[in-house]
């Protein structure tokens, strides 16, 4: 960095020299803007090459910004088309077929003939889009198996089945090969070794067939006698292999930073699976690659800028200064690449990788694909079933959008209906009375006006856009109709209560509202009942106890409960062993998991109501209970008779608020139980939010789904009972 | 039902309120207490209630010792100053409030509401809240709330003290009918003279916590035990004169009036009622007039007797003879003396 920093300087120095000595104009150094996602140590190798490049071209600065990885798309997606984009971005090949598909890039163009030599054409094809190459290959990752030397005992095993061996010889709560079972990305390779595809060429789902069931029961019978943990995330897989409870593990070369010195360990290709006739596992490999953005003011420097950075000099910079695993064939023949052993390694095991397919479709093969892999894993349904299910989803969520319509009648329509309206306040505006009440009332429009106006932007607005967008579908949003609601409505074409439907869907979300209605109520009420009683000491302190889950965000609290019900190392399962309770997948069965986003509501929702009754609660009058206790009453019938009729009015709108909330409240949902288990505790509004944002984007299916969700809510709101507070004339 | 009070004490936040109350209550009777602000008379009613426990002393309904009991198990009926309505129930719900609580049968009840709201006029207003009636009804609802349970004893708490005194008037000749129908055992609080004089088969005067007096109403008014009493009855109130007496005369700045009294400092009590206008110069009290009320039937000269003020009743033909800013001779035709020391009363003239 100082290094870098250095040669600036210098570099600044020399540049106002030549200012100071011949009176060229300032734009003689033009400045090329490089976005990036890269990690500290990848970004080191980067600004290596740069510096290279700036060397080799003096009148060329080059500004490197780096962006979080995760929100890096989104900002491509926001900056590029008001151009404000940069001159050249590097990202994974994978994202490529949606930026083409938004227009986002430039063509590359050919490669140059030393170039096109020196790199894997795999590499080169997997930028190539539609016969079109939008970007050069800068390096690779892949996953690679991590075998620890001390466990494995300095043995060379070739085969899945040799570490699963390790599993007789190894002590309880260690495992023989360790990876993030649950998720597509890491055991596609297994599937691979049987010789299945989950996408073909055709972006259609390749993973139901007899080698995938194949993969997906090697994948169960692996789990379920213990060679590999369940239930594995990253964290868990990097603790496990660190803290040598994993004979090997496979994972990304992002794991080996995490990794102490004092573990020994050597990375290699997957293995072969006997099982599968000795196949191989493959995993995917993503391939970062440096794309031209559309509207980039310097596309040509920045072509030559890329094509730099892929030479074999940039390559080797790159590689030896940030260890990235370059693309180039000839930058492994040089000394300073070719020593660094276990970057060897990576670049072996992600050669023997496949490139991830840049189908568009590829997106929606994870979701229907972990769902499927996580029912099999928990045995709630054979390979077979759990494949077929997730292809029928794959093919759900992929489905072609509805054909465009003609929108005449549409429009036609909305015209006649804004005549009818222009034309009733037009007469109504002819009644001279109606004229003079409204000249009258003028004054007082102007008063409200303002917030007429906000009201109208922030909420009015966005509402209409929304609704307008459920008329419409398809990546480039054309007009279909009502089709998206026909879609919806009809399960499209499948079974009307079957999984996902929007009515079984709402069936849970009406479960989900009352019973969390009945609890916020519920313990509202006695808690406030307790806090009332003019007895109890620190009543103000319980008060500020008691409102605490409604002050901390609720986010907060989801994710706080999400980990106090996680199977092993969750607080609530440590309270039931206590009591000899068996550990409980809270996300494994609907019930608990249920059960799971029950708890976390209530936590977040009773105190709204509490507050509400103890509001309500000061203003019963005092001698009502006198003229209760005169009359005969019991402290039940007091309550029953007395009190709860009393605290109608003031709950009733509290509780049609309460409802509206819980039937609209994403976090939880998102966030405690995530669907968990197979989508089964998804609400409409999570639902919705998939189809926005997982499902391929299909913003209008979403709108259509709001919507509906709009009017369910109108029609709830209407159909709750209403009552005068009492006094009221 | 007979009541029966010994030796009340009750303090509130540290205060004595009531510093034992003796009374017996008749079965039948109507015992109106009443007293100034602060006097102790609605904490007594309450804790005949049982809404306050007596800190000392026993309070017997009937032959029962009530003292510790609540009051669902006193079986008394109560009307309160806020009438203490159930806002969200009917009239006819509210009516038959303490009927459905004990599980009364149904048939019961719909008489016992029907026979009430006869009673009462209410029948019109069965079906509608509290929120829909006006004060005087909401007040009759009130009194049907106690009358429907045929409780052995009522309680009123000042309950005309929210009307406006047309209805006040009205309803206090109801409560005196209704207590004539029911021959029901009746305790009555109030701060106003008009209706303790009114209603009361015996009246109870209340001071500090203490009974002052006790006594059917005319004998209070008639026979006042103390100085207290006296002033608190009557209106306007009577008026006091300190002098000294002597010799069957009690004579001050401004009066000399034959009285027997022995001799030493006196306090005179003359109602205003009590004067005629003199003539000649028997007149026993000098009033300077200051101002005159003049209503058509009657008149009152108010004024000053040496320095102390003074009202004097006149009548019509009296008020002739009256002028502000002049002397008016009056002859007091009776008096009332009381000791200056005890203000208690020092001879019955």
């Amino acid at each position: 960095m100082t290094e870098r920093a250095a040669r600036t300087a210098a570099l600044l120095a020399m540049a106002s020299l030549v200012t100071l000595a011949v009176p060229t104009p300032a734009s003689a150094q033009e400045t090329i803007v490089v976005w990036h996602a890269y990690g500290e140590s990848e970004e080191a190798g980067l600004l290596a090459a740069v510096a290279l490049f700036e060397r080799a071209h003096p009148d060329v600065h080059v500004d490197l910004v780096a962006s979080p990885f995760g929100a890096f798309a989104s900002r491509l997606r926001n900056a590029i088309p008001t151009g404000h984009g940069p001159d050249l971005f590097i990202d994974a090949h994978n994202r490529l077929p949606s930026f083409v598909d938004a227009s986002l890039l430039e063509d590359f163009g050919a490669l140059s003939p030393e170039l096109t030599a020196d790199l894997p054409p795999a590499l080169v094809g997997a930028l190539t889009y539609e016969g079109t190459l939008y970007g050069v290959p800068l390096s690779l990752k892949s996953l690679a198996l991590y075998v620890s030397d001390e466990l494995a005992m300095g043995r060379t095993l070739p085969s899945l089945e040799d570490y699963a061996a390790l599993r007789r010889e190894l002590p309880d709560g260690t495992y023989a090969i360790a990876w993030e079972v649950d998720s597509t990305y890491a055991s596609v390779a297994l599937f691979h070794a049987y010789g299945a595809r989950v996408l073909d060429e055709e972006g259609r789902f390749a993973a139901a067939t007899p080698e995938g069931d194949a993969a997906l029961a090697e994948l169960a019978r692996l789990v379920a006698d213990g060679s590999v943990p369940a239930e594995a995330s990253g964290d868990l897989v990097r603790d496990l292999f660190r803290s040598g409870r994993a004979v090997a593990a496979i994972s990304g070369p992002w794991l080996a930073p995490d990794l102490p010195a004092s573990l020994h360990y050597h990375v290699l290709p997957l293995p072969i699976v006997h099982a599968a006739d000795d196949g191989l596992m493959v995993p995917y490999s993503t391939i970062d690659a440096a794309l031209i953005p559309a509207g980039s003011p310097h596309p040509e420097l920045a072509r030559e800028l890329a094509a730099f950075l892929a030479s074999p000099a940039g390559s080797i910079a790159r590689a030896t200064a940030g260890h990235q695993i370059v693309a180039s064939v000839s930058a492994w023949h040089d000394p300073g690449v070719a020593s660094d052993e276990r970057l060897v390694a990576f670049h072996d095991a992600a050669l023997a990788a496949m490139p991830m397919p840049t189908h568009p479709h590829m997106d929606s093969v994870f979701g229907p694909m972990d769902r499927a892999i996580r029912k099999v894993l928990r045995g709630d349904a054979t390979p077979h079933d759990a494949l077929a299910e997730a292809e029928h989803r794959f093919v759900d969520e992929t489905r072609p959008a509805p054909p465009l319509r003609d929108p005449t009648f549409a429009v036609v329509a909305l015209m006649l209906g804004l005549f009818a309206a222009l034309a009733m306040v037009t007469s109504r505006l002819r009644d001279p009375a109606v004229r003079a009440s409204l000249v009258r009332s003028m004054p007082a429009y102007g008063w409200v006006m303002h917030a007429f106006v906000a009201v109208g932007l922030l909420v009015v607005l966005p509402l209409a856009v929304g609704a307008m967008t459920s008329l419409y579908a398809g990546q480039d949003l054309h007009y279909v109709g009502l089709a998206n609601y026909f879609d919806i409505l009809t399960n499209r074409g499948g079974d009307l209560l079957g999984h996902g439907s929007f009515w079984l869907v709402l069936g849970v979300t009406v479960l989900w509202t009352i019973t969390n209605v009945i609890f916020h109520v519920g313990i509202g009420i006695g808690l406030a009942l307790l806090l009332h009683r003019p007895t109890v000491k620190l009543r103000t302190l319980y008060r500020i106890l008691l409102v605490v889950p409604w002050a901390v965000p609720s986010y907060v609290t989801a994710l706080a409960w999400r980990g106090m019900f996680h199977r092993q190392l969750g607080a609530i399962n440590a309270i039931l062993a206590v009591f000899g309770v068996e550990p409980v997948s809270w996300f494994a069965h609907f019930s608990t998991a249920f059960t799971a986003n029950l708890a976390t509501n209530v936590w977040l929702g009773f105190p709204f109501m509490m507050v509400v009754t103890l509001g309500a609660l000061t203003s019963i009058p005092k001698d009502l209970y006198e003229a209760a206790d005169v009359d005969g009453a019991s402290a039940f019938q007091k309550l029953t008779r007395i009190t709860l009729p009393m605290l109608r009015p003031a709950l009733l709108p509290a509780v049609a608020m309460g409802a509206v909330w819980t039937f609209n409240m994403f976090n939880v949902v998102f966030l405690v139980s995530a669907g968990e288990p197979d989508g089964s505790t998804e609400i409409l509004v999570s639902e919705a939010y998939r189809w926005a944002f997982t499902r391929g984007h299909q913003v209008g299916y979403a709108a259509a789904y709001a919507v509906l969700i709009f009017v369910i809510l109108v029609g709830l709101t209407r159909a709750l009972p209403r009552e005068r507070a009492p006094g009221a004339r | 039902m007979r009541l029966s009070l010994r030796g009340i004490q009750k303090s509130l936040g540290g205060t004595p309120i009531l510093r034992g109350i003796d009374l017996e209550v008749d079965d039948g009777e109507l015992v109106v207490l009443v007293g100034p602000s602060g006097c102790g008379k609605s904490t007594l009613l309450r804790t005949i209630a049982g809404l306050e426990i007596p800190d000392a002393g026993t309070v017997r309904i009937g032959d029962r010792d009530v003292t510790h009991a609540a009051p669902r198990e006193r079986d008394v009926g109560m009307v309160f100053q806020s009438y203490a309505l159930y806002p969200h129930l009917t009239v006819r719900d509210n009516l038959s409030f303490g009927l459905s609580i004990r599980g009364t049968d149904k048939k019961t009840i719909d008489a016992r509401v029907d026979e009430v709201a006869a009673m009462l006029g209410l029948e019109k207003l069965l079906e509608r809240y509290p929120r829909e009636m006006s004060g005087g009804q909401r007040q009759r609802v009130a009194m049907g709330r106690a009358i429907a349970r045929r409780p052995a004893l009522f309680l009123f708490d000042e309950p005309l003290s929210n009307l406006d005194a047309a209805l006040r008037s009205e309803v206090r000749v109801e409560i005196k009918r209704l207590h004539g129908r029911l021959s029901a055992t009746m305790v009555y609080v109030t701060h106003d003279q008009v209706e303790a004089m009114t209603l009361a088969d015996r009246l109870v005067v209340l001071r500090a916590g203490k009974i002052e007096q006790v006594g059917a109403p005319l004998d209070v008014y008639e026979k006042p035990a103390s100085r207290f009493v006296a002033g608190f009855l009557g209106s306007p109130a009577m008026n006091f004169l300190e002098g000294t007496a002597e010799g069957g005369r009690v004579k001050g700045a401004g009066f000399d009036v034959a009285a027997v009294s022995p001799s030493g400092p006196t306090v005179l009590g003359v109602r205003p009622q009590d004067v005629v206008v003199g003539r000649g110069e028997e007149a026993g009290i000098t009033l300077r007039v200051e101002v005159i009320e003049a209503m058509g039937f009657e008149a009152y000269a108010h004024g000053k007797v040496g320095d102390v003020s003074f009202v004097a009743r006149l009548t019509p033909a009296e008020l002739a003879s009256a002028h502000v800013g002049e002397d008016l001779r009056l002859v007091p035709k009776r008096v009332h003396l009381f000791d200056p020391n005890t203000e208690r009363t020092l001879v019955d003239d």
